[in-house]
């Protein structure tokens, strides 16, 4: 009980005042600790947020997958091989995608977007499209999840970045509203040598 | 148009904290009394802001208008009303305001009664709540506005996590909040005290009901909180010793303390600067709780939103708000010293020995929650400090407290006599021997720590049940007198430390003789739980509101008879895309019946999850009494302090 009756005996004024301090003291120790955390997690040191990003700096995976549009044919990330583009993987199930459609269709119009419809039947997938719009320059159907697991997918939607050297330079999971759009998104694009225009 | 006049009325509360912070003190300082006697009605001003505020964003939320984003991104038009109004504080930004709608709510109820209190100290008081609600109103209109509107309104939102579509989160929130805010009502007494320079019997009996009552929340809250872990997580348990579950543990253990302490103060008119100290820590614990959950710094399975951005928002706040205070305390505390005069077996004694447990094991609690962050910060490695850390510390320090519970209450202020505690020390002592041989006997296996929690728990029950006897004399006349001429903060004490006994019985009965059973099972397959059977018949899938489930159909049986049938589910909310776990529980007063199903088909069978957990619903009726004793004690018939000190010693400290 420190700075209680006992010590107001008088006999050592000094040490008595100084138990007082015992609490600030120990507050602002505390107080800097938290602080090198709280910045530490700021600076993304300890980051316990995002995703491990493992696909970002390796090669987009180039698979080939069935073409959406023509019931013969396929489409893979190396078709768009020599330019910048961006993947987007999606899903007619997934409410957010939805959420995303309008960001896609003003993105559609800077870059080509190869879509990957995750885990969904053709025929949902197309009304999907039919309902929300369609931005994407080519459609591949990934019925069973297999190339969503070659990128590393964890859910619908995510947004990749990928550089004219078939890089993967940039992953959102989630959908893309205005922030991720404008503070994220764009400066990625920008960061793979995209001419941007605004 | 309702939704940006919700924004309009915080932004005019904040201007309006602002101004009470501010010109009240100045009024006082320079006794300008216009300034002055302005702070209690522009705290009713700033109040009915905030409450239009919070309606306003209720609204949103009740009609679903997607073009708030936080709407959007929280709710979903096939939720059933009851969790889109719930989802309004099941939210980041939402629960801010709540946290600021009660601040203000208090400050109201202060602003408009406080009669009989000192009108500087109430001034005083006033503007120190309205510091700490213009730092969240800030936090909120400057970094979580929830009014904050999308470019276009999207079709559906995207839900609210459903693990938090429950009965519980409706209640949980609204009551923890109401503690941890209503500890900032005794911070802003301590801060204003400090401010004067004076704090005297009178300020702690002005004080003590708004303690009561935070605390009385903050045990309901937490009791909340635990049930619905317990229900709701499908992992068995009721305490995980989990971050979030730690700051809310921690801000009650200190107004535990300080509820004891402002009863020496109040009645004794020692221990100021302790029980200064206290208000101030146990509402910075509520800060930093809401730091831990709102910052990103630790990882837990409740938090809802982490943000490091905000958390430098709140650190700075928590700065302000914790370390000037403190300085105050150091610069202003010695003169608060106060004479002591008592015993050694004394109240007051016993009452710093109270203080002394709870704040060690706060500390303990502290250390527990931060040294993996610490740890982390030297070595890189993440870790977390599991139950054994807390079982081998917070543990044996509770079971002392325990200990000492069955005495205080019997010692007489300054100087207790043995003779007027051997009857409780007799019973004391009889009630621990009988429990613990007796259950050793009974059941047998039961380790020495297991023993030790009987014993106590023998040893307490008997105490109080002793010094009850021993006031109210139940076979001898004048018993109802005795009764009613009891103080209301005696009944509240009894009523809680009972809610003490029974929570320990809920405690040790599920934590000592729980049965476990974890199968994986096809349909038809029988398993024996405790003596019982249970047998799946068949696992279906049915179709909720907002999900679809599997659900398995289990019989209990006892014997032949088939007691229930339990229906644990999987939860697939289709809108999320999330799965939860619904546990089936049969309730019991004796113990629970519990059953939860995990993976599987019905060719290779189900996982199941069974248990038998004895008393286990005692936990949350022995929590129920302790909130009941804190209300009592809040609301209660105070008799007036029976000395008033003289003037004199108002001024200056006894010295």
């Amino acid at each position: 009980m420190d700075g209680n009756g006992t010590n107001g005996k008088g006999s050592r004024p000094g040490a008595a005042r100084l138990a007082f301090l015992i609490p600030l003291a120990g507050f602002l120790v505390l107080a800097g600790f938290a602080s090198i955390a709280l910045l530490a997690t700021l600076r993304g040191e300890r980051d316990m947020t995002r995703l491990p990003s493992a696909m970002v700096g390796k090669p987009a995976p180039t698979a080939a997958l069935p073409d959406l549009r023509d019931a013969d044919g396929t489409v893979s990330a190396a078709d768009f091989a020599g330019r910048p583009f961006l993947v987007n993987v999606f899903a007619s199930w997934c409410a957010p995608c939805r959420a995303e459609a309008p960001a896609l269709a003003r993105l559609a119009e800077e870059i080509d977007i190869l879509g990957i419809a995750y885990k969904d039947r053709p025929e949902d997938t197309n009304g999907f499209l039919a309902t929300y719009g369609d931005p994407f320059a080519a459609i591949g159907v990934d019925r069973d999840g297999d190339t969503g697991m070659r990128w590393g997918v964890y859910g619908v939607p995510e947004t990749f970045v990928i550089n004219a050297d078939g890089i993967i330079t940039y992953r959102h999971a989630g959908p893309i509203d205005r922030r991720v759009l404008d503070e994220e998104l764009r400066p990625a694009m920008r960061g793979a040598k995209i001419g941007v225009a605004e | 148009m309702i939704t940006e006049l919700g924004h309009f009325a915080l932004i005019l509360a904040f201007v309006t904290s602002v101004a009470i912070s501010v010109l009240p003190l100045v009024g006082l300082r320079r006794r300008i009394a216009v300034f002055a006697a302005l702070a209690a009605p522009a705290t009713l001003v700033m109040a009915g802001a905030v409450f239009i505020s919070f309606a306003a964003l209720l609204y949103a939320f009740i009609i679903s208008d997607f073009s708030v984003a936080l709407v959007a991104s929280h709710s979903h038009s096939t939720k059933p009303l009851i969790y889109k109004i719930s989802g309004t504080w099941g939210n980041h930004e939402g629960s801010l305001l709540l946290w600021i709608v009660i601040l203000a709510l208090f400050a109201a109820i202060l602003a408009a009664g406080g009669r009989g209190m000192d009108a500087a100290l109430k001034i005083r008081t006033l503007a120190v709540q309205a510091m700490v609600t213009a730092g969240f109103l800030a936090f909120c209109l400057f970094t979580s506005n929830p009014f904050a509107r999308l470019d276009s309104a999207p079709l559906h939102g995207r839900g609210l996590n459903p693990i938090l579509q429950d009965p519980g989160l409706a209640l949980h929130p609204p009551t923890l909040y109401l503690g941890y805010v209503g500890l900032s009502m005794g911070f802003a007494f301590a801060v204003a005290g400090l401010i004067e320079g004076r704090i005297d019997r009178d300020w702690a009996r002005h004080m003590r009901p708004w303690v009561s009552a935070a605390w009385c929340a903050l045990t309901a809250g937490i009791a909340l909180g635990s049930w619905w872990a317990y229900y709701e997580l499908g992992w068995g348990g009721w305490w995980f010793w989990d971050p979030v579950e730690n700051a809310s543990l921690m801000p009650w253990l200190a107004a535990t303390a300080l509820l004891h302490s402002t009863i020496v103060v109040e009645q004794r008119g020692t221990l100021k600067s302790w029980t200064v100290l206290l208000a101030i820590l146990a509402f910075s614990l509520s800060l930093v709780g809401t730091f831990i959950v709102r910052s990103g710094l630790l990882t837990s399975v409740h938090s809802f939103a982490s943000d490091p951005a905000r958390g430098v928002f709140i650190l700075g706040i928590l700065l302000a708000a914790v370390g000037v205070p403190l300085m105050l305390f150091a610069l202003r505390g010695p003169r608060l010293a106060s004479r002591a005069d008592f015993d050694l077996l004394s109240r007051e004694s016993g009452l710093i020995l109270n203080n002394f447990l709870l704040t060690a094991s706060t500390v303990v609690v502290l250390v527990g929650t931060f040294y993996p962050l610490a740890l982390e910060m030297v070595s890189g490695a993440r870790i977390t400090v599991g139950p054994p850390y807390f079982d081998a510390t917070f543990n044996p320090i509770m079971g002392a407290l325990v200990a000492a519970m069955a005495f205080g209450p019997v010692m007489a202020w300054r100087r207790g006599t043995l003779p007027a505690t051997r009857g409780v020390a007799m019973a004391a002592v009889i009630g621990a021997l009988l429990l613990a041989a007796g259950m050793a006997a009974l059941a047998g296996g039961i380790g020495v720590a297991g023993l030790a929690g009987l014993a106590l728990l023998g040893w307490l029950a008997c105490g109080i049940s002793a010094d009850i006897w021993h006031r109210l004399k139940p076979f001898s006349p004048g018993t109802g007198r005795r009764a009613a001429a009891l103080p209301a903060p005696v009944w509240g004490m009894w009523t809680a430390h009972a809610g003490m006994v029974v929570f320990l019985i809920g405690a040790l009965g599920s934590g000592l003789f729980q049965t476990e059973v974890v199968v994986r099972a096809t349909p038809g397959q029988s398993i024996d739980v405790a003596g019982k059977t249970m047998t799946l018949r068949r696992v279906e899938a049915r179709q909720g509101p907002n999900y679809v489930t599997e659900t398995a159909i289990l019989e209990l049986r006892d014997g032949t008879d088939i007691l229930a049938v339990m229906t644990p589910e999987k939860r697939f909310y289709t809108a999320e895309r999330q799965t939860t776990t619904e546990a089936a529980i049969r309730p019991r007063l004796t113990g629970d019946d519990y059953a939860v199903l995990g993976d599987g088909d019905d060719a290779t069978g189900y996982t199941l999850r069974l248990y038998r957990k004895p008393f286990v619903s005692w936990i949350w009726g022995g929590a129920g009494m302790m909130a009941l004793g804190g209300a009592i004690a809040a609301l209660g018939r105070r008799r007036r302090a029976p000395v008033v000190q003289p003037p004199a010693a108002l001024q200056a400290p006894a010295e």
